[in-house]
Formats: structure tokens, C-alpha cells, sequence
């Protein structure tokens, strides 16, 4: 593969620090629709330029994408913009595409991106609703989501959870699929994913912690409309397709 | 058919949760009773389904729905379907009237179940992928039922602790199952289990063979779950969750690292030296839980202390092979354990009255006409520690096996009845007494229950859940030591009993507390040293705060990009 290839594929399957132009991107944009369609179209583009060459992918590349993965799983912990916190999980969980250019053909690739992003669009759209709700999506400015607006903070909570790779949802077959092709050829990027993995519940947990937990905010209370009972059915129905979709395509549902 | 009961107990607690949810809002409180019913279902159906498994009528080990949906209905995960809903019944009605004041009070009951129906489900997993996930389940439903008020920042920063612990603890297990995947290219626990019997070192895997890995793999799983030394330390503070949940916790939940290690025995059985070091674990685990326990003030957090030296001894019986043995205690500590944390409520209510502090025997003699009390005869005390199970031991060698005496597995039993009976001896004669020698008569009683327990009960239990005798021979030998190192092991619990028999009798010549100059100020020291909890929490918060900081000036170097 040529370098000028790799260094495109680097942009789009983030590698630090062309991963740096992605997340400002991110956060430059504000309009939700905009941002659900770099979440839904980035990674694709890489995958796509990946599979036009047919060129295997070098070994050096597979370290840097788990470096970087590691690098932004780390910093998230220290993240309270819910937005950031969507970029910099996307940034960890499209690095790891590299792990699979190899054995993978085409259509399951661009399924394994698109199980992974899907959570992120709905964090997306909640971010979006916590913007419009307060003004910012910020953990630690208001809290307290759980008493004031319980069905939104059931939703997150989910949401939160699908994103960080829990059982049944994609990510979760996903991450054992990367840990089993790498377990045997290459025992120390597993214990690489096996970290990160860990350090994205860590994160997951603190940005719950920081919105849903505490006494409601006074200044909330009766002034912030929860979110409807259509909402709330459609974001259902959305995470339960998602389980659906991934336990049948691991095998489970046969 | 009656196979696929197992399946519906475990379907059951997640319908009933689904229906909690949804019917929340027609039923309101009422709703927990739906709760309550499916639970009581579960635990009829599962009596139905242990009464089948005890009279022989099931046959087959596993059912198969998919490559990984296979569910095991055997002797083990029948038993503690049945011990687990059971639990989960007297929490469920315990729950009721205690959670009857606390807002989201039918969440509290949909989470109830979802745990229940998780650890379920973890039981009688028979594939690898079924496990893992009903693993994870278990921490992150504990996580939100551990925060059931979501007000409270504490609740959540301890249960915080217990999720990072537990997800420490996926991890080995998610590598153990994508090894044992990678080596025999199926999920299936059964086909996997009976491939590694016929050919144990057929794979290796980073250099040792595969059997050894995933021992260690697993039982560092179970360390985490189990709350052993050095992944204890969210047990004792993950008090500010409901009284129901640390019940159903440190009953049922914290005993998954014994029922794991029990699940993979087939494992266990072809391994070399991993038994060992889960008993070196369990025995630092078993010391330094029931030192810290001695020092608490707060009877939660004792308890939670109490919780480590008892699964340190629950994994140090499954060090030395006695895996049933690791289910019999477990059983037992979930009982008594779930009764003291629901009646930790009572007793603080009382000590709001009685402060507990003995009085002055001359007082109570003079003002409060009472008879004076007295503590039991040393040398009698002593005396029944060793005769005792010198007595059992004898009485074993006519009524269990002719060889027992041969048996190092046995003595290794024996030993722990005598370690944990000469525990209530000592327990008892620190008490005092105005009818001796009926309390004497009670610590005879007890110590013989103790040890027949051990003995009696333990065999009982081999029996059930390991039927095949050269498959608990193989246990035992995978968990022996040589011969010499056996000897010294004896010996050395031999001397600590008779030492501390000594150390009672000297205490108590000279009253507790007058210690001369020297070994006061070490007693100080080693006092202050286990009342800050040998600095443990102190040094993981050290630690998370350095990875924050780490995290941040990470981010402020970057531009937060």
C-alpha cells in the first residue's frame, strides 16, 4: 500500500495524531445531524480506501492503531463534554479496525464499523438533547438527571452501556472477535484490548456518574421536560434491533 | 423434557421484570408482587428440578439451543439454581417493606431480578460466551443496585469500586474463553471439558500448556469476584447500597468465584502447581479479612470483612481439592451471612438503647443481684480441641472409608473442621457464663457439628456433584503437595492452635492489655497498621488519582483533540 494511501487510511481509521483532525472536526460541528453523519460516514471512507488496494496491511500500523486506541480510551477519563467524550470513544473503537484489514472481507468490515458507531449515533442524539434541555452537555454542571428526568437518564444509561462494549450489544462481539484474532499471533495486543476495554467502562462509569447522579438540581426541577413516551420507545426499539442484529450474527440466535 | 425446566427458571426473574417495568405505572407498589411470585415459582420449580436430579429421573447433562445458548442442568447448577432463588426470595420479601419509603421502588425489584436471572444464567452456563456475558451482567447489575439511591454520591462512588474490581475480574475469564475457543474451536463447556480429559496437554498457549493458563486465568476471575487479597477492598465499603442488596450480596453474589472454580474442575484436575498458589491466596485472603473484621466499629463493614476470611477459606478449599467442600460453605455462609446483614437493622436499632458495653462484674454482682459469671476452664477447653477430632477421625475410619487415615485430602478436610472449630472453641470460651457447663456441653456440640459438617457433609457433596471417585482422586492430587511440605503444613496449624491456647491462657493470668514496653509499642504499630486497612484503599487512590491526572494533562497537551 502506498504511503500516501496509508496516511488517508490514517485520517479516517484514526491514527494519533491524524486522529487529531477528526476530533476537531467533531467538535467544530454542532449541528447533531451533522455530527451523526461524520460518525456514520468516517470510518467507512478508511475501510473503503483499505479494501480498493490490495496490499496487506504492515504490522508497525497494527501497534500505532492500538496505541492510539489506548491514548484517547486513557484520556477519556479525564473528559466532561459528552460530545468529546463521543469523539474520543469513536477515535478508540475505529483504531481497532486495523486489527481485522486482514481476514476480513468487505461487507463484514464495513458491518463491524457500523456495529460499533451505532450506540455513538444515539449518544449523539442525547448529547444533542441535553445541549437543547441546559445549554451543555456537561457532566458535573447539573446532575442529578436521574430524579429530574428519569426516562431520558434510563435512555442514556443504556446508551452509555451499548457504548462501551457490554454484553449483548455489537461492540461486545466485536471486541472478542479482535481479542480472539490476536490472542494466539499476538498475545500482547490483547492484553492491549483487554486494557482498553477496561479503560472505556472506567470512562463510561465516570460520565454516568457525573450526570445522572445527585440530588436534582433546583434550578431543573419542573422547568425540563423529560423525554416522551415515543422517544423513549423509539430509542428502545433501536437498542433491541442492535441486540437482535448482533446476537444473530455471532451465532446465537441459530 | 423436565430438562427444560431449567431454562424457564432462568427465563422466568426476566419476564417477571419486563412485566415489573411495564406494569408500573397501572399497579404501582403492587407491582413487586409480581416479582415475588416469579421468584417463588423459580424456587418451586427449582426443588422440583433438584428432586428430579436427586432421584435419578434427569437424564443428559446439557441442552443445546444454538452454538452458544447451551444451558447445563447438571447436579451443580440445579443446586444453586435452587440456592440462589431461594436467596433471592427471602431479599425479594425481605425488600417489600424495607424499600416500601425509597423512590424508584419497582426499578429496585426489575433489578432484582435481572441480578437473579444473571446469576442464574451463570450457573448454568454450559458455553463459554453464555458465561462471560452472564459474568458481566452480574457486576453491572450489582453496580446499579449497589447506586439504588441515585441521590447519593458516595453509593455510587463505592459501587463504582465493585464495578472496576469486577470488570479486572471479566477480563481474565473473556481470555480464558477465547483460548479454550482458539484451542478446541468450540463454545461448548461439556465437548470442551471432555476433549482436555482425553489429551490435557494437547495445546500450549504463551509457552505452558493450556490447562495451566486457564487455570490461572480463572481463578484470577474468581479473586476478583471473590473479593480475595489485593481485589477486596470494594467489599467492606459498599455499605451505602440497600440492607436487601449487601445481603444478597455477600450471600450469593461473592460466592460466584467458588462456583466458578467448581465450574471448570475438569480444568483445575489436569493442572500442576495453580492450586497451590489458590491456596497460598485464600489462606492470606482467610488471615488478613478476619484480622481487619477484628478492628471494624461499623457492623457492616465488619461483616464485609467477615465476607473475605470466609471466601478466602471457600477458595482455600478449593486449593487443596475439596471443591464440593467450597460449595457446602458457601451454602452455609450465604444462609448465615443474608441473616446477620438483614438483622444488621435490628442491632443497630438496640444498640441505639444498650450500648453493649459489659458492666462490672462487682456491680452487677452487688447492685443488680446477679450471679457471677464465669469463664470456662482452660484446660477442659483446650482438651476438646484436640479430642474431639481426634474422636471424628476414628469415628470416619469405620463409617466413610477403611483408608482414611491415608488420605491427604481427608486429613487436609479434618484440618479444617479442627481450624474452624478451634475458632468457636476460642469464640466461646472468651464469653462468659453463668451456667458453665452448659455451655461447655454447646462448644462440644458445636465443635463435633463443625467437624462432622466437614467430614459428613462434605462427603455427602462429593458424592452429588462429583459422582465419578477417580475424578475426586484426581482433584485431590492436582492439589497435593509433597509429602514433606504437607507434614510442615500440619505441623505449623498444629503449633498456631496450641500457640494460641497458650497466648489465651497467658492473656488471661496476666489481663488483657498490660503489654510491657516493647511489644506494646509493636502491638500500636500493627494496631494502627490494619486500622487504616494496611494502607490498601489509601494506595488505589493514589493510584486512580495519578492515572486522572495522567488523563488530564494528557488532554491539555493535546488541546482536548
Amino acid at each position: 500500500m502506498p504511503d500516501i494511501f496509508l496516511l488517508l487510511v490514517g485520517l479516517f481509521l484514526p491514527l494519533f495524531p491524524l486522529s487529531m483532525v477528526f476530533n476537531a472536526l467533531f467538535n467544530r460541528v454542532q449541528h447533531v445531524v451533522l455530527r451523526c453523519l461524520l460518525l456514520l460516514g468516517w470510518p467507512h471512507i478508511g475501510l473503503a480506501i483499505i479494501h480498493s488496494t490490495d496490499t496487506n496491511v504492515p504490522t508497525w500500523i497494527i501497534t500505532w492503531a492500538l496505541a492510539t486506541s489506548l491514548l484517547y480510551a486513557l484520556r477519556m477519563l479525564a473528559l466532561r463534554g459528552v460530545g468529546q467524550w463521543n469523539s474520543f470513544l469513536a477515535t478508540s473503537m475505529w483504531a481497532m479496525l486495523w486489527l481485522t484489514t486482514t481476514d476480513l472481507n468487505q461487507s463484514m468490515h464495513h458491518v463491524y464499523a457500523f456495529g460499533i458507531t451505532a450506540p455513538l449515533l444515539l449518544l449523539a442524539l442525547l448529547s444533542a438533547g441535553l445541549e437543547k434541555r441546559f445549554g451543555a452537555a456537561y457532566t458535573d454542571l447539573y446532575g442529578g438527571l436521574a430524579q429530574s428526568i428519569p426516562r431520558f437518564s434510563g435512555v442514556l444509561v443504556v446508551v452509555i452501556l451499548a457504548a462501551i462494549a457490554t454484553p449483548l450489544f455489537p461492540g461486545f462481539f466485536i471486541m472478542l472477535k479482535f481479542i480472539m484474532d490476536t490472542s494466539v499471533a499476538m498475545p500482547t495486543a490483547t492484553f492491549a484490548l483487554l486494557g482498553i476495554w477496561l479503560l472505556w467502562s472506567w470512562a463510561g462509569v465516570r460520565l454516568l456518574q457525573g450526570l445522572i447522579v445527585g440530588p436534582a438540581s433546583q434550578n431543573n426541577e419542573g422547568e425540563v421536560s423529560d423525554l416522551n413516551l415515543m422517544s423513549c420507545w423509539s430509542y428502545a426499539v433501536v437498542l433491541i434491533a442492535l441486540i437482535l442484529s448482533s446476537v444473530y450474527l455471532s451465532g446465537g440466535l441459530l | 423434557m423436565m430438562s427444560k425446566l431449567i431454562l424457564f427458571i432462568i427465563l422466568l426473574p426476566v419476564l417477571s421484570a419486563l412485566l415489573t417495568h411495564l406494569l408500573q405505572g397501572q399497579l404501582g407498589r403492587c407491582v413487586a408482587r409480581i416479582s415475588v411470585a416469579a421468584t417463588l415459582l423459580s424456587v418451586i420449580l427449582s426443588g422440583v428440578l433438584l428432586w428430579l436430579s436427586l432421584s435419578g429421573h434427569l437424564v443428559g447433562e446439557s441442552i443445546s439451543i444454538s452454538p452458544w445458548t447451551i444451558i447445563y442442568f447438571d447436579s451443580l447448577s440445579i443446586l444453586l439454581a435452587l440456592v440462589i432463588s431461594l436467596i433471592s426470595l427471602i431479599v425479594h420479601i425481605y425488600s417489600l417493606r424495607y424499600m416500601a419509603e425509597e423512590s424508584g421502588y419497582a426499578r429496585f425489584f426489575m433489578l432484582l431480578d435481572l441480578m437473579t436471572a444473571s446469576l442464574l444464567l451463570m450457573v448454568a452456563a454450559a458455553d463459554l460466551i453464555s458465561l462471560v456475558v452472564a459474568w458481566h451482567f452480574v457486576g453491572v447489575f450489582l453496580y446499579f443496585l449497589l447506586g439504588q439511591d441515585t441521590r447519593s454520591p458516595s453509593a455510587y462512588r463505592y459501587a463504582f469500586w465493585t464495578l472496576i474490581t469486577y470488570r479486572i475480574g471479566d477480563l481474565p475469564l473473556v481470555l480464558a474463553a477465547v483460548l479454550l475457543f482458539q484451542a478446541y474451536g468450540t463454545w461448548s463447556l461439556p465437548v470442551i471439558f471432555e476433549q482436555l480429559n482425553q489429551s490435557p496437554n494437547a495445546h500450549s498457549v504463551f509457552g505452558l500448556p493450556l490447562p495451566e493458563v486457564i487455570g490461572i486465568l480463572i481463578a484470577l476471575a474468581a479473586f476478583a469476584r471473590s473479593a480475595q487479597f489485593l481485589l477486596h477492598t470494594w467489599l467492606p465499603y459498599t455499605m451505602d447500597g440497600p440492607t436487601p442488596v449487601s445481603a444478597l450480596m455477600h450471600a450469593g453474589i461473592v460466592n460466584a468465584g467458588g462456583i466458578l472454580i467448581n465450574r471448570f474442575a475438569p480444568v483445575f484436575a489436569n493442572t500442576s502447581d495453580v492450586l497451590q498458589w489458590v491456596f497460598i491466596v485464600g489462606f492470606i485472603s482467610a488471615v488478613i479479612g478476619s484480622v481487619l473484621m477484628l478492628v471494624q466499629n461499623d457492623i457492616k463493614k465488619s461483616l464485609g470483612y467477615s465476607t473475605m476470611g470466609q471466601m478466602g477459606f471457600m477458595v482455600m478449599e478449593c486449593g487443596i481439592g475439596a471443591f464440593s467442600l467450597a460449595i457446602y460453605h458457601l451454602i452455609a455462609h450465604g444462609v448465615f451471612k443474608g441473616t446477620l446483614f438483614l438483622s444488621a437493622g435490628s442491632v443497630i436499632h438496640k444498640a441505639r438503647k444498650d450500648d453493649g458495653v459489659p458492666k462490672d462484674e462487682l456491680y452487677t454482682f452487688v447492685v443488680e443481684k446477679r450471679p457471677v459469671i464465669t469463664r470456662k476452664p482452660w484446660l477442659l477447653m483446650a482438651a476438646i480441641t484436640l479430642i474431639v477430632p481426634l474422636a471424628i477421625l476414628i469415628v470416619s475410619h469405620w463409617l466413610v472409608a477403611e483408608d482414611y487415615f491415608q488420605k491427604q485430602g481427608a486429613i487436609i478436610l479434618l484440618f479444617f473442621g479442627w481450624i474452624t472449630g478451634a475458632q468457636l472453641i476460642f469464640a466461646t470460651y472468651r464469653t462468659h457464663a453463668t451456667n458453665l457447663w452448659r455451655l461447655v456441653m454447646i462448644s462440644i456440640l458445636s465443635f463435633a457439628i463443625v467437624i462432622l459438617g466437614y467430614v459428613f457433609i462434605s462427603h455427602a457433596f462429593d458424592v452429588y456433584l462429583y459422582p465419578d471417585a477417580a475424578f475426586r482422586e484426581k482433584l485431590f492430587a492436582a492439589a497435593s503437595i509433597e509429602k514433606i511440605r504437607f507434614d510442615i503444613l500440619v505441623a505449623l496449624i498444629t503449633i498456631t492452635i496450641v500457640v494460641g491456647w497458650l497466648v489465651a491462657y497467658y492473656s488471661e493470668r496476666n489481663r488483657i492489655g498490660k503489654h510491657p514496653r516493647y511489644t506494646g509499642r509493636l502491638w500500636t504499630m500493627f494496631y494502627a497498621l490494619i486500622s487504616r486497612e494496611l494502607y490498601m484503599t489509601d494506595l488505589y487512590t493514589l493510584l486512580t488519582r495519578t492515572i486522572l491526572s495522567s488523563a488530564n494533562k494528557l488532554n491539555i497537551w493535546l488541546r482536548w483533540n
